[in-house]
């Protein structure tokens, strides 16, 4: 391998390994972000006039301290850890998926179409056939702006805000048209919604096993979502598919130099990546509702963007970020009963928490960037004056910024 | 087809027209000076809630009545927009944050900053405000509202905003095209290194375009809250910020051809709230009109109709000379 060959060159002028480096720099940067966010947080505790401590500690004992927390913590975790894994896997191959949103309720009304036409089957055949439908109806939808990006260019973060927009619509079709519930109670003023799935094609709960309460909804989808962010992993690090798509995207101009085939490459990520996002909504149908409602949960897409960058595109990371979020959002409850603070302020806690945490990163990711080629610039011109060493130092994020850029950012939106 | 329906259809049209011109000229300042703006969803909900508040502060609690009340009102919720974009300015131009990152965070960061400030506003409701909060005088169009046929509906108690909106086209083609201001903010857009180079500092106009955006949102949503819908709900902006943007690209990023953009935009949304009866509507379940904009405007990106042709430098992080 090239880059083995190099490591002795490039750690000759320090002792610490790059990876590592890298390593201590993420960890530095959200250990940082955490801390500025929390003490944001505590100024605005202390402007609602209690004390900080008591109010994070409160939603700690809410969401860790008990079988039924940690329950509540994991099954809030399981659709963002989807969803961040699907980002995460476009991220790799330079693109931005940010129809994970419309892609997961396109996928639930596949679902929910298997539920009902299907019903018949038994139930782990069932469950299986439905989960299919889920990712098919996921990658379907992320087909269109696969194939676009591909045949014609058509940058995929335009077009898949206007799939997010689509899929609204057709969700809104399905339920009102195809889907409708047939069999309402009578004299109930029943929300729009389907049919109740067949209770062989719901995901069991696994909460009870571990003390939790049943209202949690944690159930096998958890597991599996743990089990994605390996595969996931797996695939990025350990498989051809996943070093091409390295290549294409921290380089696109070297990879296709490298023979890879750059379209295909992005084609097939956002099959993935679609794969992913089908699975989102299923905890919430399948584990949760048992049918798929009108006023389902909005948001999980673009949730799981911000989860993707907090576990910095790293699919254990992502494990990780998805856990914080989830003990996060169960300290809304924490707070309803114990504090005078109005919930919200989760959501404003985990606003500024993404805020800072995309900003140190990339001033990190800057420092970092700067250092390593004032180092190659060392190594390599040892004779050369310190003058020039500031050079390359200066020069340096200007090179990798733009190339850091030329993945996401190219053609503007 | 009784032409009443038609009337009343465009009526509606030119209501969400204003929404719908009002955010693109946000995010065409934006992007013209090379920032890609894709969080007018969240300036716009920015602008619903304090816009909904500010209408209600100024005219009652500070009992200016109208029309200063509403005025000052909708004035208050571009300048919270504005401010609330500072943020994306500051992560983009500052941090040099990629754009999409930054404008996905913009936009998930608004759900929750409005119900917060929701509840502070309105007496701990975090979703929605009282209905039927004060709004300005509605205007009949002089001529065009005496037309026969049950047309003159189409001109009938407009909000005034809707002429304001209709008129804005004027003064930002003219500073874009003419002032040596909106020249420079363009060739930010284009080609910074070259702006830069003639003395102009890029990040400063990038600043004021991003600033203006938020300005422009957040009046587009003060409107929608405080004189379309009368009060503030969770929920109400219904993605329009994203049309707005999808009717930005497929106008070119030009403010004229913007505004027939935002109209047949705007008349798509209004179609299934009124013209449900007319003959091949019906045949349509209104879902599949919802659907026409961006279909639209993904085939335009596609190059199936035309090529779209985004500033060049947009997206672009601009490293010289810019951070702190």
């Amino acid at each position: 391998m090239a880059t083995d060959g190099l490591a002795p060159l490039v750690s000759a002028a320090r002792s610490r390994p790059a990876w590592l480096e890298g390593l201590a720099g993420q960890l530095l940067a959200l250990l940082a972000s955490l801390g500025i966010a929390l003490i944001a947080g505590s100024l605005l505790i202390i402007a609602y006039g209690e004390s900080p401590i008591a109010v994070y500690s409160s939603i700690l004992r809410y969401s860790v301290e008990s079988a039924d927390g940690i329950g509540y913590v994991l099954a809030i975790a399981t659709p963002l850890i989807f969803s961040a894994l699907a980002v995460a896997v476009c991220f790799k191959g330079g693109m931005f998926n940010i129809g994970v949103e419309g892609q997961y309720l396109v996928a639930m009304v596949t679902a929910a179409w298997a539920e009902i036409e299907l019903g018949f089957l038994p139930g782990p055949i069932l469950v299986v056939v439905v989960l299919i439908a889920a990712m098919l109806g996921g990658m379907i939808w992320a087909a269109i702006p696969g194939i676009l990006k591909v045949k014609t260019g058509a940058h995929e973060v335009v077009t898949t805000i206007m799939l997010n927009g689509i899929a609204v619509s057709l969700l809104a079709w399905a339920i009102n048209f195809p889907l409708k519930f047939s069999n309402a109670p009578p004299g109930q003023n029943v929300d729009l919604r389907t049919d109740q799935f067949p209770e062989g094609g719901l995901i069991g709960d696994i909460g009870h096993y571990f003390g939790a309460t049943p209202g949690a909804h944690l159930s096998w989808l958890f597991f599996m979502a743990v089990g994605a962010a390996v595969v996931v992993w797996f695939l990025i690090r350990r498989t051809r598919l996943g070093y091409e798509a390295r290549a294409v995207g921290s380089s696109p101009g070297s990879a296709k130099a490298g023979g890879v085939s750059i379209g295909s490459i992005q084609l097939r990520l956002f099959l993935i990546s679609g794969a992913l996002a089908g699975l989102v909504g299923m905890q919430q149908i399948l584990a949760d509702r048992g049918y798929l409602p009108q006023n389902y949960v909005v948001y999980l897409g673009f949730t799981g963007i911000a989860v993707a960058f907090l576990g910095q595109n790293n699919p254990i990371g992502i494990i990780f970020a998805a856990i914080l979020w989830g003990i996060l959002s169960r300290g809304e409850v924490a707070l309803q009963i114990e504090s005078e603070v109005p919930r919200e302020f989760i959501i404003i806690l985990q606003g500024i928490l993404i805020l800072t945490v995309v900003i140190t990163y990339q001033i990190a990711k800057r420092r970092l960037a700067a250092r390593q080629l004032q180092r190659a610039g060392a190594a390599g011109e040892l004779e050369d004056s310190a003058g020039s060493d500031e050079d390359a130092g200066a020069q340096g994020p200007e090179i990798t910024g733009r190339e850091a850029f030329k993945g996401a950012g190219e053609g503007g939106v | 087809m009784p032409f009443t329906d038609i009337a009343v259809a465009l009526q509606i049209s030119f209501t969400y027209f204003t929404i719908l011109y009002l955010t693109g000229l946000g995010g065409l300042f934006s992007e013209r000076s090379g920032i890609v703006n894709i969080g007018l969803e969240g300036l716009m909900i920015i602008g619903t809630v304090t816009g909904a508040f500010g209408v209600r502060f100024f005219t009652d609690t500070m009992n200016l009545g109208t029309p200063w009340g509403p005025i000052l009102g909708l004035l208050f919720g571009a300048l919270c927009g504005a401010i609330f974009a500072s943020i994306h300015a500051v992560a983009t131009i500052t941090f040099r944050v990629d754009h999409i990152v930054s404008g996905v965070v913009i936009n998930l960061v608004a759900v929750g900053l409005a119900r917060f400030l929701s509840y502070a506003f309105f007496n701990g409701q975090a979703t929605q405000s009282d209905p039927g909060g004060p709004h300005l005088a509605r205007l009949d169009i002089p001529l065009l509202s005496s037309l026969p046929g049950g047309l003159d509906r189409a001109f009938q108690s407009l909000s005034p905003m809707v002429l304001v909106a209709a008129f804005m086209v004027v003064p930002v083609w003219y500073a874009l095209n003419r002032l040596r201001w909106g020249l420079r903010l363009r060739s930010c857009g284009e080609n910074p290194e070259a702006t830069r180079s003639l003395g102009v500092s890029v990040p400063q106009y990038r600043y004021q375009g991003v600033l203006l955006s938020g300005a422009f949102a957040g009046l587009s949503g003060a409107f929608l809250a405080a004189e379309v819908i009368g009060n503030w709900r969770e929920g109400q902006t219904l993605g329009l910020g994203f049309i707005a943007l999808a009717a930005l690209i497929i106008s070119n990023w030009n403010p004229i051809r913007l505004m027939f953009f935002a109209w047949l935009f705007g008349f798509a949304v209004a179609i299934p709230l009124r013209l449900n009866d007319a003959p091949i509507i019906s045949a349509l379940p209104p879902q599949f009109i919802r659907m026409i904009p961006y279909i639209v405007t993904i085939v335009a990106i596609a190059g199936f109709v035309g090529r779209v042709r985004p500033p060049a430098a947009a997206g672009k992080a601009y490293e010289g000379g810019g951070g702190t």
